[in-house]
């Protein structure tokens, strides 16, 4: 299979007051041409960090890419030059920011915020920039005519459409969301999705969406990766992974939700808080709060097992090969 | 929907053609806009609807957080919304709130104590220095806080520790009512499930009646007796939470309820994706709110207020099409298989 996105153990540090915050540790993840990878997690585990690694967009001296590689196309992008990176931020890979209040510039109208991308892009005159935007916006299922309006006189469904609309202007290969729908209301994340999903028909764009919410890995993506304090401990297709859930986190989150179609009348969370990151524990990061932790879980940091096609970073599976 | 004159029987609750208009330089908003319903003592009414739908101001008009612009709230008999000012001091010890942002509802200047004990101070309701230290070390055994945090500051908490602070504020004064308006849409999903464990065995312990406002759908089946769901101001339907989920009459609720992602995979439901955006509160055209993007809607639909009708035991709708709904005659077209 052809693979577009190989990250191979990237770690990601953010240093604060003569400490060391460890976002992302050793993370390996690749990304099948075409396919949508769901990359899921809580708050912390590390997803956008991931993301904006990709496209060079740690901000220094604060953070810094410590060790890794991350080949897109084979291409190495942390060893690209300035003008390099610029070429391939919006044009070959793109990303859909989680706030479309604040990711807008609210001094432009949307038509020019498109055409400003596509004539970064593009040798085009403004004439085409600006037609090309009416059109990016039919896509995204807004009035050409709405193109003269600014951000404000959009509702939120509508402003992230039009961020919708920006990322794909230059139709990229790949397409980073983060949290796109996160903050809209259900009936509006229902549409959103739904013209997600026809979009990425019509340009066959590999995507990674990150995410909070199981049911929209679900319904969207064909591979999924579990994060947790900045590594990925289960990694496999959808199927797979809600199917048969093997790491003792992903089986937590799963556990946690309440349910639609069963009545509970406890939840079951996980124990416990995420760890502090400036202060990870040694072995395995989750088994301070595991149910399944062995004597060996706090020394060793797990190796991931392949089991039935998915990957699992979890002792429990250590001596059996799949 | 009527009360039997005996005491137990009677809801702890009940809210009469509230409303609640805000002025606006356009005109009035009409953020609650004549709702009605009735909460049954020791239950929690769940109620539910998107952004700007009136639910968070219609929690904070029970409690005259919001003055009401009209109608009327009655908490065990007693007429809220005529209470004194000294009545209504006496009336909040019993109807608390939980806010949803853990990060902003709590002063950062105090500590978890001072913010916890604050209210049995306001009540006066501590005899001395020991009294109140052992109701707070108490109230945090309650909630679950470690008693090393009693001399902490918030900004030291995460998120869950932090509801549980605002858990035990509401707590301190043994209320009987508690509107918890978006409690867990804050914190993450394995806290959210502690926070709701947490709600759920208080409320067990103390008898307590609950609102709980959210607009998280899985969130809100799991916690509520009864659901209602809002839509611009107004009630469009409520049921209890099992049966709702089972079968929804107004098409807002069915098409609300088909848009929630399920965690599993194949179970991709039909879905109805509802056409344009809620439209403005302020200055509403008469008529049923939902119209303007109901795929079943009629001319004599805009006309009209649809009245919310109960057409079977605990179980009430507000659509002028109900008839044909019920009796089969009509469906809502769904998306995709």
């Amino acid at each position: 299979m052809d693979t577009i996105l190989e990250i191979r153990d990237l770690s990601v540090h953010y240093y604060a007051d003569r400490e060391t915050v460890q976002a992302v540790n050793g993370l390996n993840l690749s990304l099948t041409r075409g396919a949508t990878l769901g990359l899921v997690g809580e708050t912390g585990a590390g997803k956008t960090t991931t993301a904006l690694s990709i496209l060079k967009m740690i901000q220094e001296p604060q953070g810094r890419i410590v060790s890794g590689r991350i080949l897109f196309e084979g291409r190495d992008v942390l060893t690209m030059d300035r003008a390099e990176i610029v070429e391939l931020r919006g044009k070959e890979v793109s990303m859909i920011f989680q706030d479309p209040m604040t990711s807008l510039n609210p001094l432009l109208t949307v038509g020019e915020q498109i055409a400003e991308t596509v004539r970064k892009h593009d040798r085009v005159s403004k004439a085409e920039a600006a037609s090309r935007a009416r059109a990016m916006l039919e896509t995204v299922g807004i009035p050409g005519g709405r193109a003269e309006d600014y951000p404000h006189q959009f509702s939120g469904g509508m402003k992230q459409r039009v961020v919708i609309a920006i990322a794909l202007a230059c139709s990229p290969k790949l397409l980073l969301a983060d949290e796109p729908t996160t903050a809209l209301d259900v009936t509006i994340q229902a549409q959103v999705l739904e013209m997600m999903r026809s979009l990425k028909e019509k340009f066959v764009t590999s995507t990674i969406l990150i995410t909070h919410d199981l049911g929209i890995v679900a319904e969207m993506c064909d591979q999924v990766a579990t994060m947790y304090a900045g590594e990925v401990v289960e990694y496999g297709t959808v199927k797979d992974v809600f199917d048969t859930p093997k790491h003792p986190y992903t089986l937590g989150l799963f556990e946690s939700l309440p349910s639609l179609d069963e009545d509970r009348d406890r939840l079951r969370p996980i124990t416990g808080l995420m760890p502090d990151p400036t202060r990870l524990p040694p072995g395995c990061p989750f088994h301070p709060r595991c149910p399944r932790a062995m004597e060996i879980c706090s020394r060793l940091s797990p190796e991931p097992v392949r089991l039935n096609g998915h990957l699992v970073k979890c002792h429990l599976y250590g001596k059996k090969e799949g | 929907m009527t009360a039997t004159s005996n005491g137990n029987d009677r809801p702890l609750l009940e809210v009469r053609d509230l409303r609640k208009y805000f002025h606006t330089p356009q005109g009035a908003l009409h953020a609650v806009d004549g709702v009605s319903f009735h909460i049954r003592r020791g239950k929690t009414l769940g109620m539910v609807g998107e952004s700007g739908c009136g639910k968070s101001t219609a929690g904070r008009a029970i409690l005259r957080l919001h003055e009401p612009t009209s109608g009327t709230v009655f908490f065990d008999g007693v007429d809220v919304t005529a209470a004194s000012r000294t009545r209504m001091h006496g009336l909040r010890s019993e109807m608390q709130m939980i806010f949803q942002d853990p990060y902003a509802s709590l002063n950062p200047r105090k500590t978890v104590a001072g913010i916890i004990g604050e209210p049995l101070l306001i009540y006066g309701r501590v005899k001395d220095t020991d009294d109140y230290e052992a109701q707070v070390r108490e109230l945090m055994k309650t909630v679950g806080l470690a008693d090393r945090l009693y001399d902490a500051y918030p900004h030291e908490l995460d998120g869950g520790r932090r509801q549980r602070i605002g858990v035990a504020r509401a707590l301190a004064l043994n209320p009987r009512f508690i509107v918890c308006d978006e409690p867990v849409s804050a914190l993450d999903v394995s806290i959210q499930a502690q926070i709701l464990n947490l709600l759920g065995d208080l409320q067990d312990r103390f008898g307590l009646t609950y609102l709980f406002i959210t607009h998280d759908l899985s969130v809100v089946k799991h916690i509520s007796d009864d659901i209602c769901v809002m839509y611009l101001g107004q009630l469009v339907e409520k049921a209890p939470a099992k049966t709702l989920f089972q079968e929804q009459v107004h098409p807002y609720t069915k098409a609300l309820l088909s848009a929630i992602p399920i965690p599993r995979v194949g179970a991709r439901k039909k879905r109805i994706v509802l056409q344009g955006e809620i439209s403005s509160p302020v200055n509403p055209r008469p008529g049923c709110r939902f119209a303007p993007r109901c795929p079943l809607a009629r001319d004599f639909c805009r006309i009209t207020d649809p009245p919310l009708t109960e057409y079977a035991p605990g179980r009430l709708a507000a659509c002028h099409r109900m008839d044909e709904i019920l009796q089969g005659k009509i469906h809502i077209q769904e998306a995709r298989g």
